[in-house]
């Protein structure tokens, strides 16, 4: 087995350039939650109907690609797969950064984040948000730990230990970040046990995905050689992740669509939601899904580098909106108290809810993604992360067989 | 360059050793304005209550939230009853009738107080503290001798130290 | 003069007395009834006792808001200056029914029910929402961090958010900016044997539609009445055993 060679990417102009960028990004993100928290909520478009916003999109998907960013690496240590070993310090260190902007954006929204003290240290332990904030600090530490099994010879031994408990711990930890949705009986969008392994098959989707960009951003910019052969591999591995989220999505509308009880929110969901309606049909099923199947794996496009970074963008935006969809249209459609009667109320009982995202929320949520690309970066230039040469004379195992 | 250093360090040592001079009341360090509070006495010594009132408030919240224990001794509500910052009390008008009791030490010692965030300022009078009305749960059964008789006096309008010494 | 009756001291004395001691001999069983309601301040609250309350819907009027009224009178509700009116917090609301089939009306007021099982509680992070030994449903606003998590679970959709500072709050209901809260069952006046505002102002109002008691005690008004005549839950089926039960739907 050839050794590869890793170095820290090269500072320059190009470098400062895009932390300075990504810094002004941050700095806004760091007012907008200064005003919110100092204001208070009233600011927001967030209400007590929809008490979930713009921000928990951002952060539920930072956090659920962060889970996914990881499986470059768990496919390298845990299945053995030669070609994507060396994409593995890179793909642990994009997980922790995702995971950091995620919680970031998701801390900062809270009501009392004076108090995360107390969430660090009072736990409900029947509370899946309570076992989600163990899961997240248990995964940053045993990342950090598998990278540094990855980086110092003298704990090499303990490469594959760490990659396995690594995987492990990020099914767990996604299967929790699921169930925080599917646990809640209230709701008719819902109380479903399909959304553990469905946000487990949408982490890989947008994990793989971020990570695509990343590494063909950070080799086109630092000039190193990228060879096709790893670029095939992953994008064809793409496909099928985005194939399967669409398969669980499916399951999930149709077993929905049997059930008579189900059938308001369905046809809100997939017919009369407006502007959830237009993101589900548009953004998360034809933007997010099926184009991206399609210039991934037609045969004119899915050998272009160009092509698979629009896909990939497209599955990022996609995500998105199918996160829009859950978190914000799941709020919209009303809580069922009374089956068969219409309701109305002073506190909007029976009525459809409606959300706009105010700015602070949007910029919060930006500098989440800002924080995530800057600790990579920063990661990259001070640490051996990335390989010198991704080539495929280097990086491809059948080379030259 | 030595002799700006020296310079500069002259002047950094002369500004301290005149800063108790610079600072207020002949001498000493600024102290807090802390308004008088009413009555004669607190609960527990001035000692204890600037070491422990924190311990005692918080142990005295979770009785009160989960155990529904409404005892007055170190109830917030209670300590507000003399430290309140009523309006136009105090009428010498000097310093001390100004601000908030626990703010301005809070302030000086610099440790942040969000009590007041949720918690109202001033007690209010209510029919709640009427023993009439209230089925007299305090007044009527001996448990808390501080209550029933605090109560029963305020019926009479008579006011009582915590020596038990009754004063108009 | 001398031929004018003198009025009968004996009797009137025999009256007097017999009045005080009559007197004497009630007022006790008068106050003691009182007393036996409210716990003493300095015992815990136990599970000897569930808090309830029944609604009869058939007392409940469409335009009637009195108990809306006198509960945000009573916890200083409605100071809100910046937030919209979807933001302002309502602990108690009535919602208007119409049935789509039948065409059936009903009137009620929604609020807390406090659940035996409440969502609210298995999903908060940090045990801030949590059920007291008796029966009530609470914020602990000290260690609650905002993350609306419980506004979520909640399958009556009975809690809101504070979005901005307040000020002038009612001393026994404290409420502030960044934390979640919703009906408390009028604990403050609960611990001190009255009853909550929404009831009193429902019986003073003549409807009597709301009644308030212990459940677990065969003797108490509502105890008897559920057990008499039919009562359900608003979502029954989800098993949460609340503590507001409802006629006459």
């Amino acid at each position: 087995m050839k050794n590869t060679k890793f170095m820290e990417i090269g500072s320059g102009k190009g470098y400062y350039g895009l932390l300075a960028l990504l810094g002004v990004v941050i700095l806004a993100g760091l007012s907008a939650f200064f005003y919110m928290e100092h204001t208070g909520h009233w600011v927001t478009g967030m209400d007590n109907q929809i008490v979930w916003g713009a921000p928990h999109v951002f952060a539920i998907f930072l956090i659920v690609a962060a889970s996914g960013a990881l499986n470059v690496a768990s496919i390298g240590t845990v299945f053995g797969k030669k070609i994507y070993q060396p994409l593995g310090r890179m793909s642990a260190l994009l997980a922790i950064a995702l995971l950091i902007g995620g919680l970031t954006v998701l801390v900062l929204d809270l009501g009392r984040p004076d108090r995360l003290i107390v969430a660090m240290t009072y736990y409900n332990f029947k509370s899946i948000f309570a076992w989600n904030i163990i899961l997240y600090n248990g995964f940053l530490a045993l990342v950090a730990v598998y990278i540094w099994t990855m980086l110092d010879p003298t704990v090499k031994k303990f490469y594959k230990l760490a990659g396995f408990a690594a995987f492990v711990w990020r099914l767990i930890l996604t299967t929790g970040t699921g169930s925080i949705f599917g646990w809640l009986v209230a709701r008719q969008a819902y109380d479903a046990a399909i959304f553990a392994p469905m946000f487990i098959v949408m982490s890989f989707s947008f994990g793989l995905a971020v990570f695509m960009l990343v590494m063909m951003a950070t080799y086109s910019w630092t000039n190193r050689p990228l060879g096709d052969a790893v670029v095939r591999r992953l994008k064809n591995l793409l496909g099928v992740f985005v194939a399967g989220v669409l398969f669980f999505v499916m399951v999930y509308h149709l077993t929905n669509l049997y059930a008579t009880e189900h059938h308001g929110v369905q046809a809100f969901i997939l017919r009369d939601g407006g502007v959830f309606t237009q993101a589900f049909w548009i953004g998360q099923i034809l933007l997010g899904s099926l184009l991206p199947l399609a210039l991934l794996y037609h045969p004119a496009t899915g050998n272009s580098r160009f092509w698979i970074g629009i896909a990939s963008a497209l599955i990022i935006l996609g995500g998105f909106a199918q996160l829009t969809v859950i978190l914000i249209g799941g709020q919209a459609y009303p809580l069922v108290l009374f089956p068969g009667y219409e309701v109305s109320s002073s506190f909007a009982d029976g009525a459809i809810n409606s959300y706009s995202p105010s700015l602070p929320e949007l910029v919060l949520g930006f500098s989440g993604i800002a924080i995530a690309m800057a600790m990579m970066v920063v990661g990259m230039r001070v640490l051996r992360m990335a390989p010198a040469s991704l080539a495929d004379e280097v990086a491809d195992p059948h080379h030259g067989k | 360059m030595k002799r700006l250093l020296q310079l500069l360090s002259m002047a950094v040592l002369a500004l301290t050793l005149s800063a108790p001079a610079l600072a207020g009341e002949g001498g000493r360090t600024p102290l807090p304005s802390i308004p008088a509070a009413k009555g004669d006495q607190c609960v527990e010594d001035t000692a204890v209550m600037r070491r422990d009132h924190m311990k005692f408030l918080k142990h005295h919240r979770d009785a009160t939230m989960h155990q529904g224990i409404r005892t007055e001794k170190y109830s917030l509500k209670a300590c507000l009853e003399c430290h309140a910052p009523v309006e136009g009390n105090m009428a010498a008008g000097g310093k001390e009738a100004e601000g908030h009791f626990c703010v301005n030490c809070h302030v000086y010692a610099g440790v942040t107080l969000d009590c007041f965030e949720c918690h109202a300022t001033k007690p209010e009078t209510t029919a709640q503290f009427h023993p009439l009305v209230s089925p007299a749960s305090a007044a009527l059964k001996a448990t808390d001798r501080t209550d029933s008789t605090v109560l029963l006096n305020r019926l009479v309008g008579v006011s009582e130290n915590k020596a038990g010494v009754a004063h108009e | 003069m001398s031929d004018h009756k003198q009025p009968d001291l004996a009797r009137r004395e025999f009256l007097g007395r017999g009045a005080a001691a009559a007197g004497v001999a009630l007022a006790p069983g008068v106050m003691l009834y009182g007393v036996a309601d409210a716990k003493p301040a300095d015992e815990p609250v136990s599970s000897k006792v569930r808090w309830g309350m029944l609604v009869d819907t058939s007392k409940c009027s469409s335009g009637c808001n009195a108990c809306v009224d006198a509960c945000n009178k009573e916890h200083g509700l409605g100071n809100e200056t910046h937030s919209r009116d979807t933001q302002r917090t309502q602990y108690i609301r009535k919602v208007e029914l119409r049935h789509k089939f039948t065409g059936a009306t009903h009137s009620l007021p929604v609020m807390c029910q406090h659940c035996e099982t409440p969502p609210c509680v298995d999903v908060c992070p940090t045990g801030a929402s949590f059920k007291r030994a008796d029966g009530i449903v609470l914020v602990d606003r000290h260690i609650c961090i905002g993350c609306r998590y419980c506004m979520m679970a909640c399958p009556y959709k009975a809690r809101s958010f504070v979005h901005e500072a307040l000020t002038e709050q009612r001393p026994h209901t404290p409420r502030g900016k960044g934390c979640v809260e919703s009906c408390t069952m009028c604990v403050h006046r609960v611990d001190e044997g009255r009853q909550p505002a929404c009831v009193e102002a429902c019986a003073a109002d003549g409807s009597h539609a709301i009644i308030f008691g212990d459940l677990n005690d065969p003797n108490s008004e509502i105890a008897q009445r559920v057990k008499t005549y039919a009562s359900s839950e608003i979502r029954a089926d989800l098993g949460l055993n609340t503590g507001v039960r409802y006629q006459g739907l």
